[in-house]
């Protein structure tokens, strides 16, 4: 564990970000809603705390794979905190708690806010808000790998800590050409569904921060109301499209649009994603006429389809509050914010392919009941899947658990009741955005006490790098073997 | 350039790390899974688990964008059938390995020529070069030739006491008198330094010249160093190795005793062997090696299959007096280690022919390259062209690299040793000394 490697790392990490920060600065100037000066005096609080790390850390030539976990997870954490301060200097959100959360939330494309209307933060911020969850989408490490030639060495540490997920594959035999690969794609999408959302009637910042935070899978939207508040079932549809897309791995993506026709129809987890949506909007849609929510078969199909895949992907934009709906539904959608998008797309959740894994492992034990003696292989897209990713997946969905059932004890133990207690850790550690009862769709979770926002900032965090990567830093034995730094102005 | 190498073995992954180092885009094929997940680990490089011979595989690969085709796997066969595969695919260039020499007796109608294979290393024939090689010099523990054998760079260790020992470069030039020759890199502490004017010599450490052939022996001598061809060689296992050196050695008039312990084996070498002598025991056998003399020998070469046999039978003979020793071992981390221990030159017949490889690859308008043991650091050989920005131009003017030192330049078969006045001609040989990290950048020079 080398200290020095992390810190300078770090360093140039915030470098970045603090160069991203200045972006906004052309809305709010166009806008002319006088944020100006929060973005620069955040960008220039970046640029000299990572420049400081940057240039005082000497950095080793080598990343282990224990440096690629701290490194990562303490980028999040330390890019969310930068990413609070244009809410906080502002004085749109005033406790700095908040506005932390609302950052995490935005890197982590959770899409939870503590806001109660969006509007007031003017438009810099929210397309601040929405570019965080760009930035968070496809991974700032995994962008920063394919932009800054200083990550080169040891960048697959960090690429793999970033982007974990049970099956692995690349795209290029180098770390970097992949992740160019992945941002080339994305960046691709976000362009399409900038244009067609412009076309179907948004203004450009409207059509922008959709298309980043539907991308992300985030779920920021510029209006308190999200998505309802555009009236316009064709902007529905193109949401509703790209989320699907954004809910399948980025190769795919790749290697359909290189050319391989074929890509979509080889994938065994896509078919099982697709399959799932599939399958819950029509029983939500079903169930809904049944109770009587709706009283059209369309716009039963309209809204559930949009919530059902805003949730399955983890993204978050609402057409309808689903805390109205027969409790059947509501328990679909829970059900649904588990399962998450495909490995190697920006979704969160527990991912298609480990479902549909442990979902075929739990077969094969039924199998072996029966017959005790058969030899059975676990397949996916007729290739046998190692045990060890087995096991990896069940070690997965027993800390899931662990987590899971920590962080609604210590919130439901600061008395909020079982069900937003509950779907407010869902809700974050999924990455979702909005849960039931007291952070239901239209609430948000501003009411909550500030032990319960640290603990769901932490959830968010660790959904968006799937656990391991955040839960290690918290482990003492990982820590044990500290080099500290060597500064540049010691002499060895 | 895109690199597929198959053969995730010490070789293959020696040369994976060397070349994802440099920044080209590396394929690795394995069958074993264990080798592919260490290498991915570690390198940032694209592994396949398969057979590297089979066409599936190798579309899997993308082989066809391939520049660069070298198949190190264990089985001679797959080697050859995946660079004649290659070699339909369009790669413009294959290396092979096969240590099988049956395969290629000079006379067979099917040669490497035909079979596409543009580089065939056998390991224990570059290994038997390698320490013939070094068997030369005694004292230093490294030369190689440049330019045709003209220049020749030498590593010496400075032993304590030497007169050179606490001067500074910039006196030991005006020391220098008449020879010229420079200091390219000096080795201290298992760091390289590439030394500027006010570096000074110590004690211990290892230094490399760049030197005219026929100067030689009066830079050997102001270095009060000694050299000669060994007398007495004691080489210590008789396997494929030991065989060759021991043939080539009584082949130049020296006196060989070679040690092996399987009697079947011995009675093979004595068959293919004259002059030098079989002996029959094992290698560990103290009293036995010194009966025989090992004491006096100039050299000795411990190449037996065993890395322990090899090290302790060296640090036997250094023990009792032996004045160099060669020591064979396969576990590569090794060797800077050995170094303390007291063994003159440890090689790893993998890490050597790794390094062939790397050298052949590197081929293009680097003439040769030649790695240094235990240390980072490589020497380049290379052709100044027409087209270079910097033709007709005092080196003053030419913004080097960091970590990189000209050694010398050849004209028309004669060797200038360079000052900041000497102008680079088109056609001019230069022979470079840099940092392995550095070697990108002086490729990118060269190429402007």
């Amino acid at each position: 564990m080398r200290l020095g490697t992390i810190g300078a790392l770090l360093g140039w990490l915030l470098i970045f970000l603090s160069v991203a920060l200045l972006i906004p600065i052309a809305f709010s100037i166009y806008y002319d809603d006088g944020n100006w000066q929060f973005f620069v005096i955040s960008s220039a609080i970046g640029f000299v705390l990572g420049g400081g790390l940057a240039w005082s850390c000497v950095s080793e030539p080598e990343i282990g794979h224990r440096e690629g976990f701290a490194i990562v997870g303490l980028s999040w954490l330390a890019a969310a905190a930068l990413g609070a301060l244009p809410f906080y200097l502002s004085g749109a959100i005033p406790s700095y708690l908040n506005a932390y959360f609302e950052s995490m939330s935005g890197f982590s494309t959770t899409g939870s806010t503590i806001l109660e209307r969006v509007e007031v933060l003017g438009p810099s911020l929210l397309f601040w808000r929405a570019f965080t969850q760009w930035l968070g989408g496809m991974g700032i490490i995994v962008l920063s790998l394919a932009i800054l030639p200083i990550l080169g060495i040891g960048g697959m540490q960090l690429f793999r800590a970033e982007m974990p997920g049970p099956t692995k594959d690349r795209l290029a035999p180098r770390i970097q050409d992949t992740a160019r690969i992945l941002w080339g794609v994305y960046v691709f999408f976000t362009a399409v569904e900038t244009g067609l959302l412009m076309l179907a009637g948004m203004n450009f910042f409207d059509a922008i921060c959709h298309a980043f935070s539907t991308l992300a899978t985030g779920g920021f939207s510029t209006r308190t109301d999200s998505i309802a508040a555009f009236h316009n079932p064709w902007i529905n549809v193109i949401v509703i499209v790209f989320i699907i897309l954004a809910g399948i791995n980025f190769s795919l993506h790749y290697r359909l649009l290189s050319g391989n026709w074929k890509a979509f129809g080889q994938s065994e987890e896509l078919r099982f994603y697709l399959g799932v949506g599939i399958f819950a909007t029509i029983l939500v849609m079903f169930v809904n006429i049944l109770f009587g929510t709706y009283d059209s078969w369309s716009d039963s199909l309209r809204y559930g389809a949009f919530q059902v895949w805003s949730i399955l992907t983890t993204t978050g934009f609402g057409t309808a509050d689903f805390d109205q709906w027969a409790p059947v539904c509501k328990i679909i959608l829970i059900t649904l914010m588990f399962l998450g998008g495909m490995a190697g797309s920006t979704a969160g959740g527990i991912k298609q392919v480990r479902i549909l894994l442990f979902w075929k492992f739990t077969r094969i034990q039924i199998t072996k009941l029966i017959h005790p003696k058969a030899v059975e292989a676990i397949k996916l897209d007729n290739h046998k899947v190692p045990a060890e990713v087995i096991q990896s997946i069940l070690g997965y969905f027993s800390l899931y658990m662990i987590v899971f059932v920590v962080a609604t004890m210590i919130v439901t133990g600061q008395g909020i009741d079982i069900i937003t207690g509950s779907t407010a850790v869902i809700a974050t550690l999924n990455n979702i955005g909005p849960g039931l009862g007291g952070v239901g769709p239209c609430q948000n979770f501003a009411g909550l006490p500030d032990l319960s926002k640290a603990v769901l900032i932490i959830c968010m965090v660790a959904g968006r790098l799937e656990l391991y990567t955040i839960v290690i830093i918290f482990v003492p034995k990982y820590w044990k073997d500290v080099r500290y730094p060597r500064w540049r102005w010691s002499k060895t | 350039m895109r690199v597929v190498v198959i053969g995730a073995g010490e070789v293959g992954r020696h040369i994976c790390q060397q070349l994802s180092g440099e920044d080209h885009e590396v394929v690795l094929i394995d069958r074993n899974a264990d080798h592919l997940k260490r290498a991915e680990r570690d390198l940032n490089i694209l592994c396949i688990e398969g057979n590297g011979a089979s066409a599936q595989i190798l579309e899997k690969a993308n082989i066809t964008k391939a520049d660069l085709f070298i198949a190190v796997t264990d089985i001679d066969e797959v080697n050859l059938i995946a660079c004649i595969i290659a070699k339909e695919y369009g790669v413009l260039r294959r290396v092979a390995r096969a240590r099988n020499e049956e395969y290629f007796p000079g006379t067979s109608p099917l040669n490497e020529y035909r079979l596409g294979i543009d580089l065939l290393i056998n390991p224990d024939q570059v290994m038997a070069q390698e320490i013939l090689r070094i068997s030369e010099v005694s004292e230093a523990f490294e030369v190689v030739d440049f330019a045709h054998g003209e220049v020749v760079l030498v590593g010496y260790q400075v032993k304590e006491g030497n007169p050179v020992c606490g001067v500074t470069l910039a006196d030991l030039k005006d020391l220098r008198g008449l020879y010229d020759f420079v200091i390219v890199a000096i080795v201290r502490e298992g760091e390289t330094i590439i030394p500027r004017g006010d570096d000074i010599i110590q004690a211990e450490d290892r230094i490399y010249l760049v030197v005219r052939r026929r100067d030689m022996a009066a830079v050997e001598d102001l270095f009060n160093l000694w050299s000669m061809v060994p007398k007495k060689v004691f080489i210590i296992g008789g396997g494929r190795v030991g065989f060759r050196v021991a043939k080539a050695l009584e082949q130049r008039k020296v006196d060989v005793a070679l040690v092996e312990i399987d009697p079947i084996r011995c009675e093979h070498l004595a068959e293919h062997l004259d002059s030098a002598v079989v002996l029959n025991f094992d290698g560990l056998d103290a009293h036995d090696l010194l009966s025989e003399g090992i004491d006096t020998a100039d050299l000795v070469v411990a190449v037996t299959d065993g890395d322990t046999t090899n090290i302790l039978s060296s640090l036997l003979a250094k023990y009792h007096g032996a004045k160099k020793c060669i020591t064979r071992i396969s576990r590569p981390d090794f060797i800077p280690l050995l170094g303390k221990l007291g063994i003159d030159v440890a090689l790893s017949p993998r890490l050597v022919a790794a390094n062939m490889i790397l050298r052949f690859v590197r081929r293009g308008a680097i003439l040769s390259v030649a790695s240094l043991l235990g240390s980072d650091a490589e020497v380049l050989e290379l052709v100044v062209s027409e087209r270079w920005a910097y033709v007709d131009k005092s080196l003053r003017s030419i913004d080097f690299p960091a970590d990189t030192n000209l050694g010398a330049v050849v004209r028309k078969g004669k060797v200038v040793i360079p000052s900041g006045d000497t102008v680079l001609k088109a056609g001019d040989r230069l022979i470079i000394f840099s940092m392995k990290k550095a070697i990108p950048m002086v490729e990118q020079l060269l190429a402007s």
